[in-house]
């Protein structure tokens, strides 16, 4: 059962609704996006852009009043995880798809040890061998800096916040999945804390031959850890690409109006402009048209009919009516 | 081990202190009601011819203490009594100690409302669980109604309906008494069996009352801890159903405790109505009993039960909760 290799992720063409009083709302439509094997993906986006959501698809733990209406979830060794369902998915769980929560979460049982946790979660997974599983644990936590024993031994609220992330982590990754999601790791972390987290998360992800998933809407998170970046906007993936080119030379506009939302350490603080508008809520993403269009400089008539299709070339993939035509430069020259 | 000496004795201190303020109050509370018996006894003997000195001996070797005196001086008349373990005299059963009566009343209501909260909590904890889970659906609905309409229904509602059905319309359990006279008192099967038969009615009808509390609680504090981070991240993963259900129980039964405790304690002051429908000769009754006669010493003696059994729930919920909650725990060595 145990996979030696990092597993390729797939997910193609997924639908989350939401069950509200208005309706079932989309919180991603038609969301497609490839995790290369062995890679740390990013994605970046405003909160209620889908971040989240997509993150739980990949465990197919969406949290009602929401579910996945279609699409599918396609992970080297599951199969499409969306038709997983009972003693089979929790067992994907875990043991094949790691999940970090946010470091300001509380993760743990408050009542019980770390270690009598990671027992309940060996016994959960039918480990014979506990005493390995210890072992292996406070090798992990070793490895990230604590001391193992004492952690296991310790409660939750003896623990501090960067302390109780790298036991996060040490739970993701102790029954050895090679598919690691993050989300939002480091955030309510101090600078210095969650610089060691980033570096724990990079170099443990190559030891390991991990395929990493990297939630933040933090771009100097992004820019220092993933190797490839996603930003979404409305539920959508409105860009995908290497991490350096996304950053360096943005082609969507909103991925341009994030990046120049960014406050220089060195420079004037005026420099960063935030983008007009608001994002989208759940009731308000357009029915038809781009949904970023509201806030785009490169608004164009057919922005307001047609939701535009992610085209990929040369590795880069963009949903932009603007971008898509290279006949017609309408770039403003201020993004250039 | 150290620190729960410390613990405990800090919390047996407050606790004496908080005895010996209730006792004050109530002494002074019941001295102040209107009507006085004992001083009644006295002017009566009075009356009837006798000397004051021999009106006083006479009614203070009939109730066992002072008619006359400030109140300072039967106050620590009061309690040096109760220092040395003497509860005092009865006023309306002269000759009978207070003890004895609080004693023998004590045996017909923690039975009866032990059983009846044990009874009631192990069924509202057990639905309250299911009425979180299935809040949805239509399960959940009716077990969170059932706890609300019998949460709503006042004690001595529930008692006479019971006995209308149980007793009147469905003849099959004795609606008076704690047992039947005809039996020997002893341990032998004829007198256990009417016991538990006079005590069936009572218990049911006090599960009843203090039912729909549990399960309403219960039901708040799971939804509670389903809503907690860590119960998704377990789920997440991939913790076997078991486990789950354990994490979620053990963390959702936390705040039930202190409650429970609290309701042990207070067992000792009887059920009143119930008592007086089923004609339960236990703690409540004997309480109101007291009082209509003005037994000074009986409703002093049933006051501090309460409030020693009270205070001692209270330090064993805290000790308790010290046991269950590593979080206590700990904040008490900090």
């Amino acid at each position: 059962m145990t996979r030696t290799s990092a597993p390729g992720v797939r997910v193609k063409d997924l639908t989350v609704v939401y069950k509200t009083p208005a309706g079932e709302l989309p919180a991603l439509g038609g969301v497609s996006l490839s995790l290369a094997p062995g890679t740390i993906t990013g994605i970046v986006g405003e909160s209620g852009s889908g971040k989240s959501t997509l993150a739980l698809s990949l465990l197919n733990a969406v949290q009602p009043p929401g579910r996945i209406k279609e699409g599918v979830v396609d992970i080297d060794g599951l199969g499409n995880v969306v038709e997983l369902t009972g003693e089979e998915l929790r067992r994907a769980r875990g043991r094949q798809v790691g999940y970090v929560f946010q470091a300001a979460q509380n993760s743990l049982n408050p009542l019980k040890t770390v270690g009598k946790q990671l027992l309940d979660l060996g016994r959960s997974h039918d480990f014979d061998d506990l005493p390995a599983l210890l072992k292996d644990a406070r090798a992990l936590l070793g490895r990230m800096g604590l001391d193992g024993g004492r952690v296991l031994d310790s409660y939750q609220h003896e623990l501090s916040g960067g302390m109780r992330q790298r036991v996060g982590i040490m739970f993701a990754l102790v029954l050895n999945a090679h598919l690691v999601v993050l989300d939002e790791p480091t955030t309510a972390l101090d600078m210095i804390t969650q610089a060691a987290i980033l570096k724990i998360v990079r170099d443990v992800h190559h030891e390991r031959g991990l395929t990493t998933l990297i939630i933040t809407h933090d771009m100097g998170v992004a820019a220092e850890v993933t190797d490839s970046l996603a930003v979404m906007y409305g539920g959508r993936v409105v860009e995908h690409g290497p991490t350096t080119e996304v950053l360096g030379s943005p082609r969507h506009p909103y991925t341009k109006g994030l990046i120049r939302a960014i406050p220089r350490l060195s420079g004037d603080i005026d420099e960063a402009r935030a983008l007009p508008g608001r994002p989208p809520t759940l009731g308000t993403i357009p029915k038809q048209g781009c949904v970023f269009r509201e806030r785009c400089p490169m608004r164009i008539a057919v922005c307001d009919t047609v939701d535009p299709e992610p085209v990929t070339r040369d590795a880069r993939t963009v949903a932009c009516h603007a971008v898509g035509r290279p006949a017609t430069p309408v770039v403003p020259k201020e993004y250039v | 081990m150290k620190t729960v000496v410390r613990r405990l004795s800090g919390h047996l201190a407050r606790g004496l202190a908080m005895i010996w303020v209730v006792t004050t109050l109530s002494f002074v509370i019941i001295r102040n009601i209107p009507g006085d018996p004992v001083r009644g006894q006295y002017e009566k003997l009075i009356e009837q011819g006798m000397s004051p000195d021999q009106a006083e001996r006479s009614t203070a070797a009939l109730y066992g203490f002072l008619p006359t005196g400030s109140l300072w001086d039967q106050y620590t008349d009061y309690l040096n009594g109760l220092l040395h373990g003497d509860l005092g005299q009865s006023l309306s059963t002269p000759g009978t100690g207070v003890a004895t009566l609080i004693g023998s009343a004590a045996k017909w209501t923690i039975l009866p409302v032990l059983g009846g909260t044990l009874l009631s909590f192990l069924l509202g904890v057990t639905l309250g669980v299911y009425a979180a889970i299935k809040r949805s659906g239509k399960l959940g609905d009716a077990l969170a109604i059932s706890g609300s309409l019998l949460h709503g229904i006042p004690q001595y509602v529930i008692g006479l309906l019971v006995v209308a059905v149980f007793s009147t319309l469905w003849p099959i359990l004795p609606a008076g008494g704690p047992v039947d006279i005809e039996f020997t008192p002893g341990f032998n099967g004829p007198y256990i069996a009417s016991l538990i038969q006079h005590a069936t009615l009572p218990v049911l009808t006090y599960a009843l009352a203090s039912y729909g509390g549990w399960i309403l609680a219960m039901k708040s504090s799971v939804a509670t801890v389903l809503g907690d981070d860590f119960i998704m991240a377990a789920e997440l993963r991939g913790m076997s159903r078991g486990i789950l259900f354990r994490y979620i129980a053990r963390n959702a039964i936390l705040p039930l405790f202190t409650i429970l405790a609290l309701s042990l304690g207070l067992l000792f002051g009887g059920a009143i109505f119930i008592e007086s429908i089923f004609n339960y000769p236990g703690l409540g009754l004997l309480l109101v009993n007291s009082i209509g006669a003005r037994d000074y010493a009986l409703m002093g003696g049933t006051f501090l039960v309460l409030t020693v059994a009270i205070v001692v729930a209270n330090i064993a919920a805290d000790l308790l909760y010290a046991v269950i909650d590593p979080r206590v725990r700990k904040g008490a060595e900090a």
